[in-house]
């Protein structure tokens, strides 16, 4: 009897011991599947629940429109569109022969089904075209109108963000109306998900270009070493983007040594801007923030803290967002200029400090490594940059939920603020985080004044061909008031092993880089 | 006996109660508007003060901290333990999705730590002060220091990335655990392999060490069959404390093996300041924590009488 479970045992661990040995592409085939790291589970990927994470959708939903890299839009389930020239409405001729993943036919009657799900709903009135909706028609089996109260000039782009103005298959809701399946028609569909990875098999029914695989698994990995170290074993394929999985500049960079990994970089769609409160009496002199701004060295920032990965910018933002302004030269650090300019406001320096009035200049920076990784060594860094000029500052290292309870009622003197990025911008940053009779909740303010709200407003509902020119005249406002002040646009990184033959960057880091990506060494 | 473990028990449910009001508390206590982060995800940049107010009010923050604890327990003793302001799912579906991986993982690290303590332990004191001993000593000792994200890093590398012999993340096949069983185990494994041998020493000084060897009993056979079952006590105590902070010890595995457990649910609940499935998690932690001692308790006073004769008193 001994001898038998003797034999058994060594017999089997002899078994798993060679099978351990054997590579693992032997033991698992796994051709014409791409694996994409995710930092958090999908969800079940609801278009009216902000729940899930974004950058799943575009991978199952279509928008009528799409946002192409260059800031274009693009044809997606609309063939064309047309605004009408009072702009109060705007007419979608719908591409024809499309199906949902289940088979269900896309024409204006499930456009239409689909819409009114949001459009005119009070949970969605921060989208303008749904709050200025006031009917949609259907004029042929594939075209429809959306009729506004009054024009939305970004209403367009509005139209090509993550959610809720993609297109569900009206049979994956229930009785209620909720979504029960995600369904659309999309590249793919979701096979199964759970907290450990979702599976997506092609869709063969796809209007656009087929993926040139039939299966995609986002993987769900949320710790950024393991991230790297999963993609140099092979378990992983592509890691990467700010909303999918992000990769550091500081991983990123280490990752360049290695043969079988390709890190690739583009220029951003957010800029990360030092924002001052209007409520702070250290702040509220111009000459304190223009010295600030000319103290900051942002080429130093660039190329310690992000290791090259970021554009030094006095822009809100960056270069790639339409209608985001004239670039405008970054200026060089001058200590003595920024000194100049507090002495000429009436500071008088002394022991390395400044003082007016008998008060200490003192700032308070807010950061939270939690809302913004890598904010406390770029406070730190800022901090040692504003001390050769004498301007102290203590920075406050709070968690999430501190920094989201301090920043709408204005308890800091500086923080950073990060713009939305494509396709959100400029409109939605603009909206939310400048105008000060708009209330933005948790996330605060960049700046407010009740001067700039105006200017602001008009640039928000002017559209044409006088929108750059309106929106200009606010950048030249935060400018010449040195209302904000910008530091950098961080680069999008993307690394991906050598199991991918082809990658091709998506057009913004909401979306998930499927489409043209090949397998294969 | 039976009175014993009953007292027992008793003490077990009030210190849970105790143990998860502190906690409570504390959560309660720390700094930051959860109804501000809980707007911003269900209505985004539109997150207006009126919904964090509306949702400050539906989740009762702003009731008395005494009136939110008594609700909060006398839901979660009849299994509602609220939704995760993260996923949105229920804690029991997210905790039923989720045991079973802890559970794997504290099991396989349990079944390892106990075979290597063991087997490290009884052959350091078979070659009593022979290099082997000191080999297994330096081994114990390093295992015992070596933070696990360390251990963990370092094996993905060896195994996954150079090698290629194992999966790089945990969860899939049973080759799968390997590495992340391991790395739960070694600091365990090291802890315990020096109790069995100080223990193993202490105990071979006694008189009827000396009496086997005056029969003729091997080194070996008195190890086994005189000392081993005398060290059963203190080895099965300290191998209770050593499995329950295993459970801590997941947080760090579980995230860098990608595996989606108790741990790993942990620290995506603080970082998103989930103050419902922290709450429910630290809970789970302390009945954890309670029980498992409360077991070896029980079984030390099944297998020692003079525990039984001592509590008696």
């Amino acid at each position: 009897m001994i001898n038998t479970n003797r034999r058994v045992f060594i017999g089997g661990t002899t078994a798993l011991s060679l099978a351990a040995l054997f590579p693992r592409g032997l033991i698992a085939a796994e051709n014409g599947k791409l694996t994409i790291a995710i930092s958090q589970e999908t969800g079940d990927l609801d278009l009216l629940q902000n729940v899930s994470s974004l950058s799943a959708y575009s991978v199952v939903f279509d928008a009528l429109i799409h946002y192409a890299s260059d800031g274009s839009l693009v044809p997606a389930l609309a063939e064309s569109w047309t605004e009408a020239s009072d702009g109060k409405s705007i007419s979608f001729k719908l591409r024809k022969g499309v199906t949902f993943s289940d088979g269900e036919p896309f024409n204006g009657e499930t456009a239409v089904w689909n819409l009114k799900r949001w459009m005119g709903q009070p949970d969605f009135s921060w989208i303008g075209i749904s709050d200025a909706m006031k009917n949609i028609t259907i004029d042929g089996t594939h075209e429809i109108t959306i009729h506004l109260k009054q024009p939305v000039p970004a209403g367009l782009l509005e139209m090509t963000i993550v959610r809720p103005v993609r297109f569900l298959s009206p049979k994956a809701v229930d009785a209620s109306g909720k979504q029960i399946a995600p369904i659309g028609t999309g590249p793919w569909v979701v096979t199964s998900y759970d907290n450990t990875k979702t599976s997506l098999v092609r869709n063969e029914n796809y209007w656009g270009e087929k993926p040139d695989f039939n299966e995609l698994e986002l993987k769900v990995v949320p710790d950024e070493l393991a991230r790297s170290n999963g993609l140099r074993s092979g378990d992983l394929d592509v890691i990467g983007g700010e909303w999918v999985a992000p990769l550091s500049p500081r991983r990123a960079r280490s990752m360049q040594k290695n043969d079988d990994v390709t890190v690739i970089s583009a220029p951003g769609t957010a800029s990360i801007l030092l924002a001052f409160s209007p409520k702070s009496s250290m702040v509220s002199e111009q000459a304190v923030r223009e010295a600030i701004s000319l103290s900051l060295d942002r080429n130093a920032i660039v190329k310690i803290l992000f290791e090259g990965f970021a554009d030094a910018t006095a822009n809100v933002f960056p270069g790639n967002i339409p209608a985001g302004g004239k670039t405008r030269t970054v200026t060089p650090r001058d200590v003595n200029a920024a000194k100049g300019k507090m002495s000429s406001a009436g500071w008088s320096e002394s022991g390395g400090s400044w003082s007016k009035g008998g008060k200490t200049l003192e700032i308070e920076l807010l950061v939270s490594e939690e809302s913004l990784p890598g904010s406390r060594r770029l406070a730190e860094m800022i901090q040692g940059q504003l001390a050769e000029t004498g301007i102290k500052v203590a920075i406050s290292s709070v968690d999430n939920a501190t920094i989201h309870d301090r920043r709408p009622s204005f308890e800091y003197d500086m923080t950073f603020m990060v713009t939305y990025g494509a396709p959100y911008d400029p409109h939605g940053t603009l909206a939310n985080l400048f105008l000060s009779d708009v209330d933005s909740g948790p996330d605060g303010k960049i700046y407010a004044h009740t001067d700039l709200d105006p200017i602001l407003r008009t640039a928000l509902e002017t559209g044409g061909a006088a929108r750059d020119a309106k929106m200009q005249e606010v950048y030249d406002w935060l400018d010449n008031n040195a209302a904000v002040c910008p530091i950098v646009a961080p680069q999008r990184l993307w690394a991906y092993s050598s199991n991918v033959s082809k990658f091709v960057l998506s057009a913004t880091d909401y979306d998930m880089p499927t489409n043209g990506v090949k397998l294969g060494s | 006996m039976s009175k014993l473990i009953l007292r027992r028990i008793i003490l077990a449910i009030g210190l849970i109660i105790v143990a998860s009001a502190l906690t409570f508390s504390i959560i309660a206590a720390a700094p930051g508007n959860v109804a501000a982060l809980i707007a911003e995800r269900k209505a985004g940049p539109s997150a207006s003060a009126e919904l964090v107010q509306q949702i400050a009010e539906e989740l009762g923050l702003n009731d008395p901290l005494p009136m939110r604890y008594g609700r909060w327990f006398s839901d979660a003793i009849r299994g509602d333990l609220g939704d995760s302001l993260r996923t949105g799912k229920s804690i029991d579906q997210e905790f039923s999705e989720r045991i079973p991986i802890t559970a794997i993982l504290l099991g396989g690290g349990g079944i390892i730590a106990f075979v290597m303590s063991l087997g490290i332990g009884l052959l350091g004191a078979v070659s009593n002060g022979r290099t082997v001993d000191h080999l297994l000593r330096a081994f114990a000792l390093i295992g015992a220091s070596t933070p696990n994200f360390f251990v963990a890093a370092l094996l993905v590398i060896v195994f996954s990335v150079s090698l290629g012999w194992l999966p790089a993340f945990g969860g899939g096949s049973f080759v799968s655990w390997i590495m992340p069983c391991v790395t739960i185990a070694l600091f365990p494994g090291s802890v315990l392999s020096r109790v069995v041998r100080v223990n193993l020493q202490e105990i071979m000084s006694r008189p009827f060490a000396t009496t086997g060897f005056a029969k003729g009993y091997s080194r070996s056979s008195v190890l086994i069959y005189e000392a081993l079952p005398n060290i059963a006590v203190p080895y099965l105590t300290t191998f209770g404390a050593q499995f329950t902070l295993m459970i801590i010890g997941s947080i760090v595995v579980e995230t860098v093996f990608a595996l989606n457990g108790i741990g790993a649910f942990f620290i995506e609940a603080i970082r998103f300041r989930d103050f419902i499935s922290m709450q429910a998690t630290l809970l789970l932690f302390i009945v954890f924590f309670v029980f498992v001692n409360l077991f070896v308790d029980i079984v030390c006073l099944f297998i020692d009488p003079r525990i039984r004769r001592e509590t008696h008193g």
